[in-house]
């Protein structure tokens, strides 16, 4: 390694590649301190390892050697191990709670306080999906009218 | 180009400017409080804002060599960036989850520019097939019909906008700060010219730039991992055979309490 | 006998007793009803040195065996124990001027004649009120810590008297007063007592108080607190307050304001200890304690000091003439006062205690006309009074240990027939309180009204200016020889000293203020015989009436009781006659070396029977007694009392002048209020702070608590902020 590769300056588009990284990383961090969905919270996480990637991919580039891509391929790697379980555990809570709340999760607090709840909460905003219906191909199966109403709309 | 606009700005106005653009626009974004008229012009003006920094980062960003090359790059990270703000800000998880599919595909672009070909396909084909698809499947068997209560407040929302603001300012400007002369600690007793000139090395960058660039990436990728790094790759073998059954058995385990719990309840 | 020497005796005098008290101390469980003997053994061992002490001083000083055409010479001999403090060293500084500045105070022990009478009195007198209480405190559960108490008090009494420093003084003046508390609280499980006990101590304060101070303005202005002289050890002479050397000096004692104040502090000390006006007012509650305490320490030892005090202090108050006047005006007025509340108890230990405060009154009115006449006739009263008061007090234990604790003079009556050595004895120590011829008091009474009269008609007393003649011879050998330093006193040309050195108070010493003071003093004896026959008439005449409290009681005392009773009364009946005809006290009293002082010496008068003035005397006792006998004697002992006569003025008497009322108003009460608001302040302020300061990290925290949602996010945003504040302190820094 020469030594005084530290000295020289990165490159523009290393410049903008770290800029870039600096970004996404910023977004992440907000997503996790604000959201409060579970799964919403994970995405930003590895939006925020996102970020890490093209930073770490752009110090490679500068320094030229492989240091960084290896490094990102171990970030890969966690990242799965850590999406597996984390996703296990978001199920669990799920089981526990019945809801993806991150402040369902209060009781470690201290001794007088009462619980944080949401006192106002903006009503649903979300004009009615309309899905598109297809012209129906071949028998029509028999509908099960219950089973109908039962589906949820994700 | 944009910077022959806006010649007068100082950059450290702008990145101050941007820097305060990004919190207010992510502070307008982010789901809380607002209901009805008020939060559809809040989004409005959230993203309007947003555009704005943008627009300032860029201004501070660097000029690349070509045209073409710059305006790839510029595509690619745009595509990122709005999709990473997307997914952050969506109110429903599905879309967040879309959104950011987006995100990696641009992600992946900014890779392969980079250089990074085998990391460029590979964050597709882990993260975009696997994990993701992974989290479509917990949302469908977890989320409820339409929007959930908690996914239209947000924890703190002023305070995590600027937050984040603040910690993409103080990068952009350390980032900023690596065209400067670098501090006397690094220079070991001479100036930056001396120093190179006595280097027997050619231009590190561009040496680097020939070998990550060469046609058998994926193979010298695989010899320096394989080299230098095999334990490591044992390693996250390892981890990897650990994660798995761990989650089996947390799950098996979570079914046998909940049984047994079930159990419990219908003794009489 | 020989190989005693007299520094030895007078270091046994205090010792004994206190042996005594701490091995009754010690031994107390242990000997049980037999707890008495150390007690009793080293009282009176102690008298029996004191006599010794005595007799050898009546030697060296030649009483009886002069004539009295000679000076008197200051007899004095000094023991020093031990250096307790000294603080500086003069010679170490070099500088003369600091001689004086040096603070060294040695323990001290002085034996004059003035200190051998008052040491006779005190183990005497002790020793017989030790006798008398083993068959008085007989069944008490506190039996052995009554003895010690008396021991120590006896210990206590005669450092006092011995003490030849002022601040020693001040200590064993504060040792009898906390004795005379423990004694009157001595049953302090019964509140009265308890409060009797406070109230005594708290009064004595005042006094100690003024004692105090006047003990600082001493060494103020004459730079030591010794009464003999000292050397250094580089040479120089310090004089004492009352050594050779000053008394030898008639301008040495200071007049003015500073004397005048530590005259006035000094009689403010002697009121609070020997419960003169303003100050009385605990002695009769004093009567709560046992009576032999009452005995020893109300009547004839404790309440002596004060007078003991102001004699010692003879020059100094020689040198103010107006605080001397006010020593005479206070006395009357308190005898006049606290006769005319004698008259309307029904408590014969009130009585008593009244009586005690009466003569006390004519002692310090004696002491204050500043003859030397006036001096010794008041340490004559003070030595029959002991002899007749302790009787009084005996008889009166006698009396009430006989009705089972009934001290009311209405509930009985007719005891003569049931206690006839108690009341024979009774009936001598009242003639003798009454100044009946030829029974103690009426001498010294006489002697007192003599000295009133010498000041109030000086023309009828013209021998008092004349100069006693110079004099003063070598010492002959004696056994004390060696330890006495004698001083020839050469005295000067007649001047009462300090006449033109006066202060505001001089107004007062006019013959106008001594013949209103003659005045009241007879009245006043007219007054205590009435009151005194009144008792003796109402418990010992008249038909026998017992209380039912008395059950098997209303007998005789035991021989142990009765014994002393017929000692003292002998006492009271000759001692009177022995001391005066030959002239033996008075005399020998002229050799202290305070009242060799010349402006005290330079008043000596020879010695004389004033036919007139006993015959006043005994015209006012005489007048006293058939009042009583009128109201009371007899068949009428049960019957309406003289009171009804006084009318509104009987309310006045039977509530002591309302000094507890105003005093409680005006001290006590607005004391409890002071205490009250501090009580207040103590509880919500200071208290209230601290709470408040304590209450501050509570609140801190109450605040600092809602970060702990709960709520991991905040946590993490918490982090994330403060890290960003970090970097950014960097980035500054860095930046410049």
């Amino acid at each position: 390694m020469n030594p005084l590769a530290d000295v020289v300056t990165p490159s523009p588009l290393v410049l903008d590649g770290l800029v870039v990284g600096a970004i996404l990383f910023a977004l992440g961090v907000v997503g996790i301190l604000a959201r409060r969905n579970l799964i919403v919270m994970f995405l930003c996480a590895e939006l925020m390892l996102q970020g890490i990637s093209v930073s770490l991919v752009s110090w490679s580039r500068h320094h030229g050697d492989w240091g960084g891509h290896v490094l990102v391929i171990f970030v890969l790697t966690v990242a799965a191990c850590e999406a597996a379980v984390a996703l296990v555990f978001v199920l669990q809570a799920f089981a526990r709670t019945g809801r993806l709340d991150s402040a369902a999760w209060q009781s470690l607090r201290e001794s007088n306080l009462s619980r944080t709840i949401d006192h106002e909460l903006p009503a649903i905003d979300t004009v009615p999906l309309k899905f598109p219906k297809l012209s129906p191909a071949g028998v029509e199966p028999a509908a099960d009218e219950d089973a109908a109403l039962e589906r949820e709309h994700v | 180009m944009i910077a022959s606009i806006l010649p007068s700005i100082s950059p450290g106005t702008l990145l101050a400017g941007g820097v305060t653009a990004t919190a207010a626009s992510l502070w307008l974004l982010l789901p809380g409080g607002r209901s009805g008229a008020a939060d559809r012009t809040a989004r409005r003006l959230g993203w309007l804002i947003g555009i704005v920094a943008l627009a300032s980062f860029i201004a501070t960003g660097h000029r690349l060599g070509n045209v073409g090359e710059e305006a790839v790059f510029l595509t690619v990270a745009l595509v990122a960036v709005i999709s990473g703000a997307a997914t952050v800000v969506s109110r429903s998880p599905v879309y967040a989850a879309i959104w950011f599919a987006m995100a990696l595909a641009g992600v992946s672009g900014v890779l392969l520019v980079l250089g990074g070909q085998f990391l460029g396909v590979a964050t597709i084909v882990v993260y975009a097939g696997a994990i993701l698809v992974m989290f479509l499947f917990v949302l469908m068997l977890a989320q409820p019909a339409g929007l959930a209560p908690y996914d239209r407040v947000s924890n703190e929302p002023l305070l995590a906008a600027v937050a984040g603001a603040v910690l993409l300012g103080i990068l952009s400007l350390s980032i900023g700060r690596l065209t400067a002369e670098p501090p006397a600690c690094c220079l070991m007793g001479g100036t930056k010219a001396a120093l190179l000139a006595d280097s027997p090395a050619a231009e590190p960058a561009a040496a680097a730039g020939i070998d990550m660039l060469a046609d058998n990436h994926v193979a010298r990728l695989g010899g320096e991992l394989f080299g230098r790094h095999l334990l490591a790759v044992e390693v996250a073998g390892v981890l990897l055979l650990v994660a798995l059954i761990g989650s089996i058995a947390i799950v098996s385990r979570g079914a046998a309490d909940a049984e047994s719990a079930a159990a419990r309840r219908a003794m009489p | 006998m020989n190989d005693l020497s007299p520094s030895t005796l007078l270091v046994l005098v205090p010792l004994l007793p206190l042996v005594g008290a701490i091995l009754t101390v010690a031994l107390g469980r242990v000997l049980g009803p037999r707890a008495h003997l150390p007690a009793i053994a080293g009282i009176a061992a102690a008298f029996v040195v004191a006599v010794m002490l005595l007799t050898g001083m009546a030697r060296e000083v030649g009483v009886g065996t002069t004539g009295h055409d000679h000076a008197a010479k200051p007899v004095e001999m000094v023991t020093t124990l031990w250096e307790w403090a000294t603080v500086g060293d003069a010679a170490a500084t070099g500088d003369a001027g600091s001689a004086a500045r040096s603070f060294s105070i040695p323990v001290a022990l002085r034996l004059d004649p003035l200190t051998a009478t008052l040491l006779v009195i005190i183990t005497g007198v002790g020793l017989l009120v030790a006798i008398y209480s083993i068959g008085y405190m007989h069944d008490d559960p506190g039996y052995p810590r009554f003895f010690a108490l008396v021991s120590v008090f006896v210990f206590s009494m005669s450092m006092l008297v011995m003490a030849s420093n002022f601040l020693l003084v001040y200590v064993f003046w504060e040792a009898v007063g906390a004795c005379s508390y423990l004694l009157i609280g001595f049953w302090f499980t019964k509140p009265e007592a308890a409060k009797a006990a406070k109230k005594a101590f708290l009064v004595n304060r005042i006094g100690d108080f003024g004692l105090a101070v006047a003990t600082f303005l001493l060494w103020m202005t004459y730079g030591t607190l010794n009464f003999h002289d000292t050397t250094l050890a580089d040479g120089t002479l310090v004089p004492g307050i009352l050594g050779a050397t000053r008394l030898a000096d008639a301008s040495a004692y200071v007049g003015g304001v500073v004397g005048t104040a530590i005259c006035l502090l000094f009689l403010l000390a002697a009121c609070g200890k020997s419960a003169q006006l303003p100050l009385h007012v605990w002695l009769p509650d004093a009567m709560e304690g046992p009576t032999p305490a009452s005995s020893l320490i109300h009547a004839a030892t404790m309440v002596t000091a004060g007078i003991y005090l102001v004699a010692r202090t003879a020059p100094l108050f020689e040198a103010c003439p107006g605080a001397l006047t006010l020593v005479s005006i206070v006395g009357a007025t308190t005898a006049l006062v606290a006769a005319l509340i004698g008259t309307v108890q029904n408590d014969l230990k009130r009585v008593l205690a009244y009586s005690t405060i009466s003569q006390l009154g004519y002692m310090f009115a004696s002491l204050g006309t500043g003859t030397l006449l006036g001096f010794t006739a008041a340490i004559f009263h003070l030595v029959t009074h002991a002899f007749f008061k302790a009787l009084l007090f005996m008889g009166a234990g006698s009396v009430m240990h006989s009705m089972g604790g009934v001290i009311d003079m209405r509930r009985f009556g007719g005891l003569r027939r049931i206690m006839p050595i108690t009341a024979t004895t009774f009936l001598i120590g009242s003639l003798a309180l009454a100044g009946v011829a030829p029974f103690a008091g009426f001498f010294s009474k006489d002697e007192i009204l003599a000295s009133l009269h010498s000041r109030g008609w000086p023309d009828a007393h013209g021998e008092h200016h004349e100069a006693a003649p110079a004099g003063g011879h070598a010492a002959t050998a004696t056994p004390f020889h060696l330890a006495f330093h004698v001083a020839s006193v050469t005295p000067d040309a007649a001047q009462l000293a300090g006449g033109t050195r006066g202060s505001a108070l001089d107004a007062l010493n006019a013959p106008a203020t001594w013949r209103l003071l003659f005045w009241m003093s007879l009245v006043t004896a007219a007054l205590t015989a009435f009151y005194t026959f009144r008792a003796v008439f109402m418990t010992f005449t008249g038909p026998t009436r017992v209380p039912e409290e008395a059950g098997h009681h209303a007998h005789e005392s035991p021989p142990s009781m009765t014994i002393p009773l017929v000692i003292l009364a002998a006492l009271a009946a000759v001692s009177g006659w022995w001391l005066f005809s030959t002239h033996s006290l008075a005399s020998f009293l002229a050799s202290t070396p305070s009242f060799t002082a010349p402006s005290v010496a330079s008043t000596a008068t020879p010695p004389a029977f004033h036919w007139d003035l006993a015959i006043q005397g005994t015209l006012a006792a005489a007048i006293g007694i058939v009042v009583a006998a009128l109201g009371h004697l007899g068949r009428r002992s049960d019957g309406p009392q003289m009171e009804r006569f006084l009318g509104p003025l009987e309310t006045l008497f039977a509530n002591r002048f309302f000094f507890d009322q105003i005093y409680s108003a005006l001290i006590v009460k607005p004391l409890e209020l002071i205490a009250t608001l501090a009580a207040l302040v103590d509880r919500h302020v200071i208290d209230g702070l601290v709470d408040a300061i304590a209450r501050v990290p509570a609140g801190l925290g109450a605040v600092v608590r809602h970060l702990q949602s709960g709520l991991v996010q905040r946590y993490a945003l918490a982090g994330v902020i403060g890290t960003l504040l970090i970097v950014l302190a960097l980035v500054a820094r860095a930046m410049g």
